[in-house]
């Protein structure tokens, strides 16, 4: 059984390793190097496919654009994160299409500032395909939890 | 022929045997076979009741002092609305995850009080939360709060919730209307 499990992973596993190992790209130590920080976002760049389409709708802010990786690169770079960031996925619900090449994952992101008491809480939507062989996400798009 | 009474090893110290003896009846009981069966029907009952009727919560964040502080820990009561609806100034757990977690327990949950009910018109209007055009006596908000809003209407499956700590601006606070299906249970204590 478990070897089993080993073997043939469930996709809400492969997903939840896939998203773990975004979320500690993008996440940001507390006075972390400008060098480190390119790496940590090349690295989060590279779970995007070249061209990612990207839906927020947030109090305050709605937005509907297409970005390049490079884009998603620059714009983690630009973020003012001296403080450090930590980010994590939680609840991944995945559902795999009927041709096995489309996924959708829905989950819940916390971004939290290191000492800071409040933190950021968004229901997030990712949409991947599977591009030479490897799943890359092709549209985000925030979920409002209240209407 | 004599006749020798068995009484057993002899003991060279009948003191220290005597209290592991209560030792062992205290620690594991009379019956071991009892004691494992009481032990396993504990673990039992403990992950039936805390996996899904009394979920653990603990508070992280502000949003809603000063009556549950950041870092305290309460439950969640999931059969709290089983007999009746939820009510106005019920303090609730509200799903993050959308309906397709409906029977999972989502590690994040949010904690906010019920304010509008189905049907009801809410608006802020200099901070003060007003239904269906009247003011709501809300003596648990206690940090001043200058929001401003349009009246919004509550769906019939809906109710309108919000954090008893409005000090920060309205943009950076988390409420609005949530599904009746969102709502994981009342908050105890």
């Amino acid at each position: 059984m478990w070897l089993w499990l080993v073997l043939f992973p469930s996709p809400e596993r492969v997903f939840a390793g896939q998203f773990e190992k975004l979320a500690h790209a993008a996440s940001v130590q507390p006075g972390e190097g400008y060098l480190a920080r390119m790496f940590g976002a090349q690295t989060a760049g590279g779970f995007f496919s070249t061209n990612v389409e990207v839906n927020i709708d947030m109090p305050g802010h709605r937005q509907q654009t297409t970005m390049s990786r490079d884009d998603i690169v620059q714009a983690m770079m630009a973020m003012h994160v001296s403080g450090g960031l930590t980010v994590k996925f939680m609840d991944i619900s995945v559902d795999v299409g009927a041709d096995k090449q489309t996924a959708q994952a829905d989950m819940t992101v916390e971004a939290r500032v290191p000492g800071e008491q409040d933190m950021m809480v968004q229901e997030i939507k990712f949409t991947l395909r599977k591009i030479d062989g490897k799943w890359l996400i092709i549209r985000v798009q925030t979920v409002r939890t209240f209407s | 022929m004599t006749a020798q009474r068995d009484d057993g090893p002899i003991n060279p110290q009948p003191g220290r045997s005597r209290m592991g003896h209560w030792f062992r009846i205290t620690v594991i009981g009379r019956n071991p076979k009892v004691t494992l069966a009481r032990i396993v029907v504990l673990i039992v009952t403990c992950f039936v009741v805390f996996k899904f009727i009394l979920l653990p919560i603990r508070v992280d964040g502000i949003s809603m002092l000063p009556a549950y502080k950041d870092k305290s820990v309460h439950f969640i009561n999931r059969l709290a609305y089983l007999r009746h609806e939820a009510r106005r100034g019920d303090v609730v757990g509200i799903r993050v995850g959308g309906t397709n977690v409906l029977y999972r327990v989502p590690s994040m949950i949010y904690m906010k009080r019920i304010v509008g009910l189905p049907g009801e018109t809410l608006a802020y209007a200099s901070g003060h939360l007003l239904i269906n055009g009247a003011a709501l006596d809300e003596p648990y908000v206690i940090a001043p709060c200058d929001w401003n809003s349009a009246p919004i209407t509550v769906g019939s499956n809906q109710y309108f919730v919000v954090g008893d700590n409005r000090s920060m601006p309205q943009a950076y606070h988390s409420h609005g209307k949530v599904e009746k299906e969102q709502i994981v249970g009342k908050v105890l204590f």
